[in-house]
C-alpha cells in the first residue's frame, strides 16, 4: 500500500516531463473518403470504439470527397456510412473498425461499386526520402476498369485495377505532366510536388471520361533545421553575484589615494610646526 | 609647502569617497538577483484579430496559401511582424537580428498549408524581455493567429508546449512531416549559462490549425 502510494508520487513527475510530437503525445490521425462511383452520398461517422456517441459526423458526403485529417488519441474506432441524412441511430450501411497508432495516418474510405460497397483501411505514410516526393495512385474509377498512371516518365502504375490502390514512388520534386491511360484513352493533368511531400493521385470517373485528383496527404520540409536554435541573450535570466573583483580594486585604490593625501597632510602639518 | 595642501587635503577626500562606493557596490551586488517575473497573465492580453478565415484546405482541393506577415498571440500580448529566415551555414535555423521581432522559417510549409510550419523568436535581449519572453505560459487550447500577405488570417490551438535540453532537442518532433495544417514556436528557455551566454533549453509550442 505504501509501495503503492509512494510509486504514484513517483510516477507523476515523471509522466509531467514526457516529452511530445504527435508520436509520443500518443496521437494519431484519421481521414475519411467516399470513393464508390455509383454510390449516392452518405453520412460517415467516427466514433471511440465503445462510444455510441460520435466523435465527427460528416454529412452529405458525394462521391470524390476526401475530407482533411483529424487528429485524434491512438486507440481503437469505428466508422460507420449511413445514407444521407439517415437517422443518427438508424442501422449503419457499412461500418468497420480501425485501429489508430499515435504518430500514424490513416485513409478509411468506401471503395468498389454500391454491389459490392466495402469500407477500406489504408495506411497513410507521411515521410519522404529526404529531398524527394512520395506518390501513391488510387484507382477510383469504374468507367475504365484498368489504368496506367505515369507521373512524367515515371510509371506508377500499370494494369491497376479498380478499387485498388499502387504502393508509394519516390520521386523527384517538381511541377509534372500526370498521364491516365486506359482503354477510353488518355488523359493528362499537371501537379507539382515538393520536397518532402507524400501526394495520393485519385482517379475519379468524371462528367465526362476521367479525372485525376491530387491530395497532398503529408508535408514535412525539403531541408530540416539541425538541431534548435539560439534565441536569448540572458537578460531576464537569474543572475548569480557578479564578481567582487572591480569593487575591491576601487577599495584599494581609493584607500591608496587617502593615504597618500593623508600622509601629504601630515607632513605638511609637520613642516608648518618645524617653520 | 602650503600650496600643496589643497590637493593632499582633496586626495584624501576623493579617496574616501571611493572607498565608501566601492563598499556600497560591493555590498550591493553580493546578492544574486531573481529572474525578472513575467506580469500576471491576461493583463496585457491583446484583442484577437480580425480578418477571413480561411478553412483549412480539404485535402481534395487545396488551395494555395499566402505567405505570413504577422502573429498575434492575445494571451501573452505578443503582436509582431513576421521576417524571412533561412538556414545557416551550418545548417541552423537562422534567428531574427533584433529580439522584438518573430521570424518564419521560409523552408518550412506556411502557416496554414499542410505541415509544421516554423516560426521562431527571442526570449530576451542582453537587457530585457524579447518577443517570446512569455512563450511558456501558453497552455494547450490557446489561440495563436497568424496574419497572411492576403489578409487573411489562420487560427491555431496550441495543442503542447515542452522544454527540451537543446543537446537533446528532438528534430522529428519538431520539423518531422504530419497531415494537417501545425504551427511550432520556438524560443529559449531553461538555465542560462552565463559562462557561454546561451540558454540550455528550447522551449517549443505545438499548435495544430482550428478547422
Amino acid at each position: 500500500m505504501l509501495l503503492a502510494a509512494s510509486a504514484l508520487l513517483l510516477g507523476i513527475p515523471a509522466a509531467a516531463t514526457a516529452y511530445a510530437s504527435s508520436a509520443t503525445m500518443g496521437t494519431g490521425w484519421i481521414r475519411l473518403a467516399h470513393l464508390s462511383p455509383n454510390t449516392p452520398a452518405v453520412d460517415v461517422y467516427l466514433y471511440s470504439f465503445g462510444n455510441s456517441n460520435a466523435m465527427i459526423v460528416l454529412h452529405h458526403v458525394a462521391y470524390g470527397t476526401v475530407s482533411p485529417y483529424e487528429s485524434v488519441q491512438a486507440g481503437d474506432y469505428s466508422v460507420a456510412m449511413r445514407a444521407a441524412g439517415a437517422s443518427a441511430t438508424s442501422q449503419p450501411v457499412l461500418s468497420t473498425s480501425v485501429t489508430v497508432s499515435a504518430g500514424h495516418a490513416y485513409t478509411v474510405a468506401g471503395m468498389g461499386p454500391e454491389s459490392g460497397l466495402r469500407l477500406q483501411i489504408l495506411d497513410d505514410e507521411l515521410t519522404a526520402p529526404p529531398g524527394q516526393a512520395l506518390v501513391r495512385v488510387i484507382q477510383a474509377s469504374l468507367k475504365e476498369q484498368v489504368v496506367k498512371v505515369t507521373l512524367g516518365s515515371t510509371v506508377l502504375a500499370d494494369g491497376l485495377k479498380f478499387a485498388s490502390v499502387s504502393s508509394y514512388q519516390a520521386v523527384s520534386p517538381g511541377a509534372m505532366t500526370v498521364t491516365v491511360s486506359s482503354s477510353g484513352g488518355t488523359v493528362n493533368s499537371s501537379v507539382t510536388l515538393a520536397a518532402g511531400t507524400v501526394h495520393t493521385l485519385v482517379v475519379l470517373d468524371g462528367a465526362s471520361g476521367l479525372e485525376v485528383v491530387s491530395l497532398e496527404d503529408a508535408s514535412g520540409m525539403g531541408e530540416p533545421p539541425l538541431g534548435g536554435v539560439s534565441t536569448g541573450f540572458g537578460g531576464t535570466a537569474p543572475h548569480g553575484p557578479g564578481s567582487p573583483v572591480p569593487w575591491l580594486a576601487a577599495i584599494g585604490a581609493g584607500s591608496l589615494l587617502a593615504l597618500t593625501g593623508g600622509l601629504r597632510l601630515r607632513r605638511n602639518r609637520q613642516l608648518h610646526a618645524g617653520v | 609647502m602650503p600650496t600643496r595642501r589643497p590637493a593632499a587635503a582633496l586626495a584624501l577626500a576623493a579617496g574616501l569617497v571611493v572607498i565608501a562606493g566601492g563598499t556600497a557596490g560591493l555590498l550591493l551586488t553580493r546578492h544574486p538577483t531573481p529572474a525578472m517575473r513575467p506580469v500576471a497573465a491576461g493583463v496585457a492580453a491583446l484583442p484577437a484579430p480580425t480578418g477571413p478565415i480561411v478553412a483549412p484546405p480539404q485535402s481534395a482541393a487545396p488551395t494555395p496559401v499566402a505567405a505570413p506577415v504577422s502573429l498575434t498571440i492575445p494571451l501573452i500580448g505578443v503582436q509582431t511582424q513576421l521576417i524571412t529566415l533561412g538556414l545557416t551555414s551550418t545548417g541552423a535555423l537562422q534567428v531574427p537580428s533584433t529580439t522584438s521581432v518573430a521570424g518564419w522559417y521560409t523552408g518550412s510549409p506556411r502557416p496554414g498549408a499542410i505541415g509544421p510550419a516554423i516560426i521562431v523568436g527571442h526570449i530576451d535581449s542582453l537587457t530585457g524581455p524579447g518577443v517570446f519572453y512569455r512563450l511558456s505560459e501558453l497552455k494547450a487550447g490557446d489561440r495563436v493567429y497568424v496574419k497572411r500577405a492576403d489578409g487573411t488570417l489562420a487560427e491555431f490551438r496550441v495543442t503542447s508546449v515542452q522544454t527540451y535540453l537543446k543537446d537533446q532537442f528532438p528534430t522529428e518532433d519538431v520539423y518531422g512531416p504530419v497531415p494537417d495544417p501545425e504551427l511550432r514556436l520556438i524560443t529559449c528557455g531553461g538555465a542560462f549559462d552565463a559562462a557561454t551566454g546561451h540558454y540550455l533549453s528550447n522551449i517549443v509550442v505545438y499548435a495544430t490549425e482550428v478547422g
